[in-house]
């Protein structure tokens, strides 16, 4: 689930794989601006098919974050 | 501390410069800049750019030379940008994810004599750092400056044209002079305010606002993006932060990903200063009830004559829908009929602009053609002025498209898609589906027959992801037979909106 996160991020932003690591957060770079965010909340959801609580957005704002709240509603 | 040198007295031309020296006499320890850990007082701020001029005249450059210069949040840029303003050298400031095309077109027409920024990637040209420069240099070299003027042009900004290339528009040491003034007098944004800057430096809008916070001697926090709303709100918090500008996509994404959150700053936020896009008339009653105390003004205005018109949304109950007046006794605005007649109060023209702020001159020549009309500067928006003088928008003339406050070209997304192979196609502006961009990008698509394999969209998209920016990818997709066009080929877009 991280590696397929990972890309989906990547592929999203348009950067490389290997930038798309676990601490990179958003507006780190400048490809990860808010409609790179909006983007990336909406593609993770529609290609593994579950839906963010609107009350945990907020707090989405790394990898790291992201991958553990796909794993936990995915439960991983 | 190194002493203000008195080169620095001489800024009779840039009244944004003479501000901010006035700021360093009166109150040197006052902070001006603030990026992280890092703080600025305005007396390090003049020192900083005049260190920054005196390295500027050491590579040769002159009066009337450009430099590139790539938007950053950092104070290295700061002082680059008003160094150059200090000797007369023009700034053009990019994004530095630029598309290369669009770059290469820039530095063509520019053909800058040197070029700056940490992320900047140009083929061919040497790009120099801005990390690499050291901005505190213990003794500068006495500056040569010449006699300068406020007529004299200070930045070129690239704005999107109808035609799908850039315009460069020439911003005068008065015109961004003018702008500033317009601005604080409207929002009354003053020196003990900390302002909180997260839009783009490479739009008027944001490079604005750090003029507009140097000018009051206020102090500017300068912040990556709106992206990670915790680290802003966190700004917001840890720096005392006491206003701050946004599109109105900017609003959406903070109401989207936070609620209400940032309703908890309102006590502290004197002022919000909004512009770009319009805005829907429930997101400007949700802003007056989050804040009931706070100034929001929302602006009117291009590059061309930034901040043109402004309104405040708590004063103008019962008329939020209006652009509002013109900014200040400075500025005048008036609707035109075709001919260039002024018509009656209610009737839609384009809205003509003329004022301290409003540009000469394209730096191409060919690009004012039809801008101007008996010293009025042509805005292509369409509206009109009530009987109480306030102008309200019913439309554009340009075809451009805004999504989030970003001006796309439909003919730049339309080139781009050709190139792929498709017989023919047009785009227009539609309401984002998701609500946040105010329009997305709409593309119709002709296959044209013949046509032995016809691509799926989700191909072109990938064609279009190493052309284009993200944000001018279109969204919504539809083939069509025809494309309707006049007799003279041109493609009739108000015709597919419907």
């Amino acid at each position: 689930m991280e590696t397929q996160v990972k890309q989906i991020i990547a592929q999203v932003l348009n950067v490389e794989l290997d930038k798309i690591t676990d601490d990179l957060s958003a507006g780190d770079i400048p490809e990860w601006d808010s409609v790179g965010n909006l983007a990336i909340i909406s593609t993770i959801e529609q290609e593994l098919e579950l839906e963010f609580p609107l009350e945990d957005l907020f707090d989405l704002t790394s990898v790291k974050s992201i991958i553990d709240e796909v794993n936990q509603l995915k439960h991983v | 501390m190194r002493l203000i040198n008195s080169s620095m007295f001489k800024v009779d031309h840039s009244h944004v410069l003479a501000s901010i020296v006035g700021h360093a006499i009166t109150s040197p320890d006052k902070v001006a800049l603030v990026e992280g850990s890092v703080r600025v007082t305005y007396a390090q701020l003049v020192a900083n750019i005049e260190c920054a001029a005196s390295y500027l005249q050491s590579m040769g450059l002159k009066h009337g030379d450009r430099i590139v210069l790539s938007a950053q949040k950092e104070p290295g840029f700061v002082y680059l940008y008003l160094a150059a303003h200090l000797i007369g050298v023009v700034n053009v400031v990019v994004d530095s994810t630029l598309p290369a095309d669009r770059l290469d077109y820039i530095m063509g027409v520019i053909q800058p004599a040197a070029v700056f920024g940490n992320h900047l990637k140009l083929e061919g040209k040497t790009v120099i750092p801005i990390d690499d420069i050291n901005f505190e240099c213990q003794s500068v070299k006495q500056l040569q400056l010449l006699s300068l003027h406020d007529s004299d042009v200070a930045d070129v900004m690239f704005t999107t044209g109808t035609t799908g290339r850039p315009k460069g528009v020439c911003l005068t040491h008065a015109n961004i002079a003018g702008s500033a003034n317009n601005t604080n007098g409207f929002i009354g944004t003053m020196a003990d305010d900390v302002e909180a800057l997260a839009l783009p430096l490479s739009h008027s809008f944001g490079l604005g606002r750090l003029r507009c916070v140097l000018m009051a001697g206020a102090t500017l926090v300068l912040v990556g993006s709106f992206a990670n709303l915790k680290t802003f709100f966190a700004i917001i918090e840890n720096e005392q932060v006491t206003g701050f500008g946004m599109v109105p996509a900017v609003w959406q994404y903070i109401k989207r990903l936070s609620g209400n959150r940032i309703a908890k700053f309102a006590d502290q936020i004197r002022y919000i200063e909004i512009g770009s896009a319009s805005m829907s008339l429930e997101d400007k009653r949700l802003l007056m009830e989050l804040f009931p105390d706070t100034r929001i003004c929302m602006h009117y205005g291009l590059t061309e004559a930034s901040r043109a018109m402004f309104t405040e949304f708590h004063e103008a109950v019962g008329h939020l829908d209006a652009i509002g007046r013109p900014a200040s006794p400075l500025v005048e605005a008036c609707v035109l009929d075709e001919d260039g007649h002024p018509v009656s109060a209610g009737e839609d023209g384009e809205i003509c602009i003329r004022g301290n702020m409003v540009i000469s001159s394209y730096f191409l020549d060919e690009d004012n053609k039809d801008c101007f009309h008996d010293g009025w500067f042509r805005t292509g928006d369409w509206g009109h002025q009530d009987s109480d003088g306030l102008f309200y928008l019913t439309g554009r003339k340009k075809e451009l498209i805004n999504v989030g406050g970003e001006k796309v070209s439909p003919i730049t997304i339309e080139e781009a898609i050709l190139s792929f192979g498709i017989a023919d196609c047009a785009c227009i502006g539609v309401p984002d589906p998701n609500g946040v961009l105010g329009e997305v990008p709409k593309a119709f698509l002709v296959s044209g027959s013949g046509v032995a394999q016809v691509p799926t969209i989700d191909e072109i998209k990938r064609h279009l992801a190493s052309r284009l920016p993200s944000h001018e990818i279109p969204v919504e997709w539809e083939w069509v037979n025809s494309i309707p066009r006049t007799s003279s080929g041109k493609i009739q877009r108000l015709k597919l909106k419907k």
